[in-house]
């Protein structure tokens, strides 16, 4: 794993990001703060804690081949089910040295694990992701 | 009648990236009352007369509603445009199948509240009726894609 947790402070909101699998899929409603979060992974990843965070969405040039160059990065793709074709998810299984947190519904041709499907979270601005339930 | 296009072979004129639509063309249109319900109710978003927005996020423009809320305002706006639903949560998919008329791209199903009464078409042939139809269309449509090896 690159990142175990992702933590910090957006006031009024707090982030703590938890990761128990390589692949993190975040589904859920939608307006449930996914974009705005990669807005601001965006600005953390500035620092120097947090450099290994790579982004990508539809605004993205290039980025079936930006891609398949990243190693040792925690990935996080907004737009995930428009981006990613089939060869980009073999890529994603098989490149291991890599971590993905991944804005995406379809799941399929992902090698994943009940501990991969989260939802973002948000009480008393206190924003979490927690397991969604489901059967894998 | 809900119409839903399974395969984007044939997608000319669609709209296939919401935000990207929403942000050149949609975000500059006027919004009717009941389009500003709608952002209510997905986004909790307060629209003002200058086309900014107020949520819990801060103050912003109608370019950063969520890609959910987005989509259903490019269904509303251009209800002849087929539309790329597959990056919608339930809570916009519920509303997109309570409306008539309108026009879907959906490359896999998602579980839905459908009312028992709404007719939906899949790729201008197959038509089904409520959320039954609407879910025994999608095993048989994996039953195919399982064939096809797809």
């Amino acid at each position: 794993m690159i990142y175990d947790t992702i933590e910090f402070r957006a006031e009024p909101f707090s982030y703590f990001l938890s990761f128990a699998d390589r692949i993190t899929l975040v589904r859920g409603d939608s307006a449930t703060g996914k974009t705005y979060l990669y807005q601001m992974l965006e600005d953390l990843k500035m620092t120097e804690k947090y450099q290994n965070i790579k982004l990508f969405n539809y605004k993205s040039d290039d980025f079936h081949n930006s891609l398949k160059k990243c190693r040792k990065q925690f990935i996080v793709i907004d737009n995930a089910d428009l981006l990613l074709d089939d060869a980009d998810r073999f890529f994603i299984n098989f490149e291991t040295g890599n971590q993905y947190m991944l804005f995406a519904r379809n799941c399929d041709g992902l090698n994943l694990s009940a501990e991969s499907f989260v939802v973002l979270n948000e009480t008393d601005y206190q924003v979490t992701l927690i397991r969604e339930l489901v059967s894998v | 009648m809900i119409h839903v296009y399974t395969d984007k072979q044939n997608s000319e004129g669609w709209i296939l990236q919401n935000d990207w639509y929403f942000n050149i063309y949609t975000g500059n249109e006027d919004f009717s009352e009941k389009e500003k319900e709608a952002i209510w109710q997905i986004d909790h978003a307060k629209l003002t007369g200058d086309k900014h927005i107020e949520t819990k996020y801060g103050l912003g423009t109608v370019r950063n509603l969520s890609s959910g809320c987005k989509t259903l305002l490019n269904v509303m706006k251009n209800p002849d445009k087929v539309v790329n639903a597959d990056e919608c949560g339930k809570n916009v998919l519920d509303m997109l199948f309570a409306m008539d008329g309108i026009y879907l791209y959906m490359s896999r199903p998602e579980r839905i509240h459908i009312a028992d009464g709404t007719e939906i078409c899949f790729n201008e042939k197959d038509i089904v009726v409520g959320r039954r139809g609407y879910e025994q269309w999608w095993s048989g449509e994996y039953e195919r894609r399982d064939m096809d090896d797809l």
